[in-house]
């Protein structure tokens, strides 16, 4: 390896070639002026790889597609300002699931490549980093992936961002809970993913289960990258509880499920999520996911706009794809967007930032509106899913269910 | 109590077969042709998805897909090693730099092989369900498709192990692993070995990635997670040694299901702890030379 | 010395290093905004690169262990930086990890080759579950805001501690020390018996090159804004490091810098103008690299400097 002396001379001439390059390094990616405005550009960074790409290119990825798609063949957008009508272009970089370099690649949307919209990254924590960054640039920001009872706490601080997605006392686990304890579930076990998402999940199970007369006689964290889970299976097992609770992702609850089948744990609820919301779930499980539950925000009955964008989303696309959880929340959050600025007639933040915390909108889900920068639960068209007969029905709220709840659930499949 | 205790114990050695399966691979690669293989994961990631992709479009039995994945892999590894390693071999200076040269394109194997798949697979999280079936063993219940895999594990590996032991290839291998100067001068073409052995830990990799997707979900992105697993594995039972790696698979997979059992959150700060005392105390692990 | 330094060091010498600073010192007056949010991350990781190859390019020890110490200083910027002025902040951050490093570099002397590097590799692993466990258990909760720093304070420090780094490197390799450290490279058994302190040698230079990367996280925490033990312990920042300081080249000090600024600068690249492609690119780059530059960006510049001067001018 290294031998050899490090003079003087060599070291200054190194600093000179190093700051040299350096500089010249940074300066190349010059800014290149705004033409004149025929398109809306719209930036993101998204986990295109590592680990995080799982998740994005199966939550917001085929919704913004789809949605582009369907927007430029109307012609775009009409911006009154422009008197025309202004497609969108999307540019999408690669954070490569790193916070740091999604930090980075988003300053460089809003200051380098100028972009006229943001649309989020992938995921919670993501989230939290890059929501005080479009705040403090003046940038609106409406969320996908992710949403968490923290980000609630925080968005009084932060006008510029709205939050999509449903979450666990937004409204979920609460109509979770009515519904358990409805069909008579007194006894719960609970393991989480150790994350926020697991950690909150299973705070507000701990408020909203034993106040409807539900007992948690187990908790369990489960660390991400843990392979093997059949000691919690087991254990889950042995307490017999009505209902278990998998608060966790796919890579923990699609082997949780296996194992529950090899194991031969039926619980009358089983309870999973994120996972059994996506059509791979069932694709995978067949007629072993009739019966699990799981979270939703619409099922394609409900209306002809949900039918409608159910075949938008999903015709001619296999199963696995499906997700009807996070995209319908997801398009609406586009809707809004799109009809905020119409409404605006014009693509400045601040004006459309107003309209969409103070207006009500016509989306998917019917009328939509932000309440304190979350999309209001008023206007969840359901929060809670169950497999029934093949299908991803709405079992809970009432008001919103396609389905009644199945329960106790049916036994897994033999063979 | 004693039910409890042969389920613990049952289930960290059905995991530590698997574990055993895909560090085999690795351990050759490194003890004999001296490659930290940071791509191993890969190829386990492509057994895993081409088995998925089998089962669902074509209907192929996963089992049957060992017998098309291993070969496939290792025509692979063989091929890789022909074109890429050989080259960075012959123009090495010392062992220490092809060690840091071989580890440096095996990231670039890594990035590559990855972007590959993520193009012809999407990243989206691929399962199927194959004998999900409770199966009553020593008065519990086990999967077995778990059952299933941990037999084709130690079948593999005991197949693997007699291989190298007995026939005229595996000895030139060892041969070839201890002193390959002294083993060209004895007529084996080293070469040819050194190939085989990657070619052989790449096809360890696939038919570990075939048996993986029978009890997990696969995805594009899945790979540098196993890599990780089989490297502490190798670590522990020693570079080089196949009974090395079975061990420590057994080791790691049954710490895991003790403290799973006992705390859950700490089963993955247990394995560092045993890899990093192991290190300490024994570097060489528990069977290297 | 050698026929093609007179020539070069007319070019060289006090006035144009000071330039080269200066130009770099007075970047944020002419550069936008975006540029020295870039030159701040290729900073963070040319002085990875750089303290990585501190310890490990003269005495030949892979370490894996950068995460780690990156990581103690984002931790220590993450929970301490809303009460303590920054400096201070940064301070603290390449302490602990110069005490962190100082114990585990203690513990692993006797590891040799590919050990030592397991051995490092899964000391941040241990860390960060550790750490997930201990928050999760005993704080209840994962994750922490940062404190948030303005650009061009962030890169101002970032600057410092690569100009301090710089300057220490020089200064431990033109010394006994840096002799001392590359007799061990060389062949440790012999160093031993020629009376050099081998172990202590090794320990302290470790621990000096952890400082470094325990202020770089320090610093860069303040622009992350949300970090969790996932995100401040990811062995990626080991592995780039490694990668950056092979791809530019062991042979010269100067290989790991320009190796992390090329490195760094190509991957902003990649991910912005082919990011569905970045990966495949970067994998072919690197093994391109590999197969026709084995001594890295470095190497093929001392051959170009050769051709261009003339002269069996050797790489250093």
């Amino acid at each position: 390896m290294a031998a050899g002396g490090w003079t003087r001379r060599e070291f200054l001439r190194g600093m000179v070639v190093t700051g040299a390059g350096l500089a010249l390094g940074a300066c190349a990616p010059k800014a290149t002026p705004k033409p004149a405005k025929d398109k809306i550009v719209v930036g993101m960074s998204r986990p295109l790889s590592g680990p995080l790409a799982v998740v994005g290119d199966s939550a917001f990825r085929p919704v913004y597609e789809t949605f582009v798609k369907e927007v430029n063949d109307a012609g775009g957008i009409h911006v009154e300002e422009y008197g025309k009508k202004l497609p969108i272009e999307l540019l999408v970089y690669d954070d490569k699931s790193d916070v740091g370099t999604m930090t980075r690649l988003t300053e460089k949307l809003i200051l380098e490549d100028k972009v006229d919209f943001l649309w989020p990254a992938c995921g919670t924590s993501f989230i939290f980093a890059q929501a005080p960054l479009a705040n403090k640039y003046g940038y609106v920001l409406i969320t996908a992936e992710g949403g968490a009872t923290t980000i609630k706490d925080m968005l009084p601080s932060l006008p510029y961002v709205f939050v999509t997605l449903s979450f666990s006392d937004w409204y979920q686990l609460p109509v979770l809970a009515q519904l358990l304890s409805k069909k008579g579930a007194k006894t719960a076990y609970i393991a989480y993913i150790a994350d926020l998402h697991g950690i909150e999940y299973s705070g507000v199970a701990g408020i909203e289960f034993p106040k409807v007369g539900i007992e948690i006689i187990g908790l369990k964290s489960i660390p991400p990258d843990m392979k093997d889970l059949s000691p919690i299976i087991r254990e889950a097992k042995a307490a017999n509880p009505d209902v278990f609770c998998c608060f966790a992702y796919p890579d923990q609850v699609m082997p949780a499920t296996a194992l529950s089948m090899e194991l031969d744990f039926n619980p009358k609820a089983w309870v999973g999520g994120p996972c059994v919301n996506f059509g791979f779930y069932q694709t995978t499980f067949g007629p072993a996911a009739e019966g699990v539950i799981g979270f939703t925000s619409f099922n394609p009955k409900q209306s002809d706009a949900a039918r409608a964008l159910a075949e938008k989303l999903y015709t001619g696309k296999p199963k696995e794809i499906q997700d009807y959880w996070g995209h319908p929340l997801y398009w609406a959050g586009l809707e809004v967007w799109k009809q905020a600025i119409e409404k605006a007639g014009s693509l400045d933040q601040a004006k459309i930032r107003d309209i969409i915390a103070t207006e009500r909108f016509q989306t998917v889900l019917g009328e939509t509106w932000f309440e304190g920068g979350l999309l209001s639960k008023d206007c969840h068209t359901g929060e809670i899913g169950q497999w029934i007969k093949g299908e991803y029905e709405v079992i809970g709220p009432e008001k919103w269910a396609t389905a009644e709840m199945v329960y106790p659930k049916p036994p897994w499949p033999k063979g | 109590m004693v039910t409890t205790i042969i389920e613990v114990v049952i289930t960290g050695l059905l995991m530590g077969g698997l574990y055993a399966l895909i560090a085999v691979g690795l351990s050759l690669q490194y003890g004999v042709a001296r490659i930290l293989n940071i791509s191993h994961g890969e190829f386990i990631m492509l057994g895993g998805l081409t088995t998925w992709s089998l089962y669902t479009a074509l209907g192929v039995n996963p089992l049957l897909s060992l017998a098309i994945c291993g070969p496939l892999a290792f025509a692979l590894g063989f091929v890789i090693h022909r074109t890429l390693f050989k080259r960075l071999l012959d123009t090495a200076a010392s062992p220490g730099v092809f060690e840091s040269n071989s580890m440096l394109a095996a990231f670039g194997l890594m990035f590559i092989i990855q972007n590959v798949a993520l193009i012809a697979w999407g990243s989206e999280i691929r399962g199927y369900s194959y004998l999900t079936t409770p199966v009553h063993f020593l008065g519990t219940l086990f999967g077995a498709n778990r059952l299933l895999t941990f037999g084709m594990a130690l079948l593999i590996g005991l197949v693997f192990y007699l291989f190298l032991n007995l026939t005229r290839t595996g000895k030139a291998i060892r041969a070839a692993a201890q002193d390959p100067t002294t083993a060209g001068l004895m007529g084996v073409n080293i070469n040819h070995m050194l190939a085989l052995c990657f070619g052989l830990g790449a096809a360890m990799a696939g038919v570990g990635g075939v048996l993986i997707s029978m009890c997990y979900p696969v995805h594009g992105v899945m790979g540098l997670e196993y890599t990780v697993i089989a490297i502490i594995v190798v670590v522990l039972g020693g570079l080089g040694s196949i009974p090395g790696s079975f061990m420590g698979g057994f080791i790691l997979g049954l710490v895991g299901s003790i403290v799973t059992f006992l705390e859950p959150g700490l089963a993955l700060v247990a394995y560092y702890v045993i890899f990093i005392l192991l290190l300490l105390i024994r570097p060489t692990g528990l069977l290297g030379r | 010395m050698k026929p093609g330094r007179a020539y070069l060091q007319k070019l060289g010498g006090p006035g144009l290093t000071l330039m080269a600073l200066a130009l770099l010192a007075t970047f944020p007056l002419y550069a936008s905004v975006y540029s020295m949010t870039l030159l701040t991350d290729i900073l963070m990781f040319v002085v990875l690169a750089l303290s990585w190859a501190l310890f490990s390019a003269p005495t030949g020890y892979i370490s894996l262990a950068p995460a780690a110490f990156f990581g103690v200083g984002i931790y220590t910027s993450a929970i301490l930086g809303r009460q303590w002025p920054l400096l201070l902040t940064i301070a603290l951050g390449g302490a602990i990890s110069f005490c962190l490093a100082l114990l585990v570099g203690a513990l692993t002397l006797r590891l040799k080759g590919i050990y030592f590097a397991m051995f490092t590799f899964g000391l941040v692993e241990l860390i960060k579950h550790f750490w997930l466990w201990f928050e999760i258990r005993f704080t209840g909760t994962r994750g922490r805001f940062v404190a948030v720093v303005d650009q061009q304070t962030i890169y101002f420090t970032m600057l410092a501690s690569f100009v301090l780094l710089l300057l220490t490197t020089h200064l431990i390799r033109r010394s006994r020390w840096g002799l001392a450290l590359r007799s061990i490279g060389e062949c440790e058994e012999a160093a031993a018996h020629i009376g050099v302190n081998v172990n202590a040698l090794k320990t302290i230079t470790f621990a000096i090159s952890a400082i470094f990367m325990g202020a770089a996280g320090a610093i860069i925490a303040t622009r992350w804004t949300y970090v969790d033990p996932y995100i401040a312990f990811n062995p990626l920042y080991s592995f780039m490091a490694v990668l950056m300081a092979l791809f530019g080249g062991m042979g010269h000090p100067y290989g790991p810098v320009l190796g992390a600024a090329i490195f760094a600068y190509l991957e902003e690249v990649l991910l912005t103008r082919f990011p569905y492609y970045y990966m495949l690119i970067f994998g072919v780059v690197l093994i391109i690299t590999v197969l026709y530059l084995p001594e890295g960006l470095i190497g093929l510049m001392m051959r170009i400097r050769r051709r261009v001067v003339g002269g069996p001018d050797a790489p250093a």
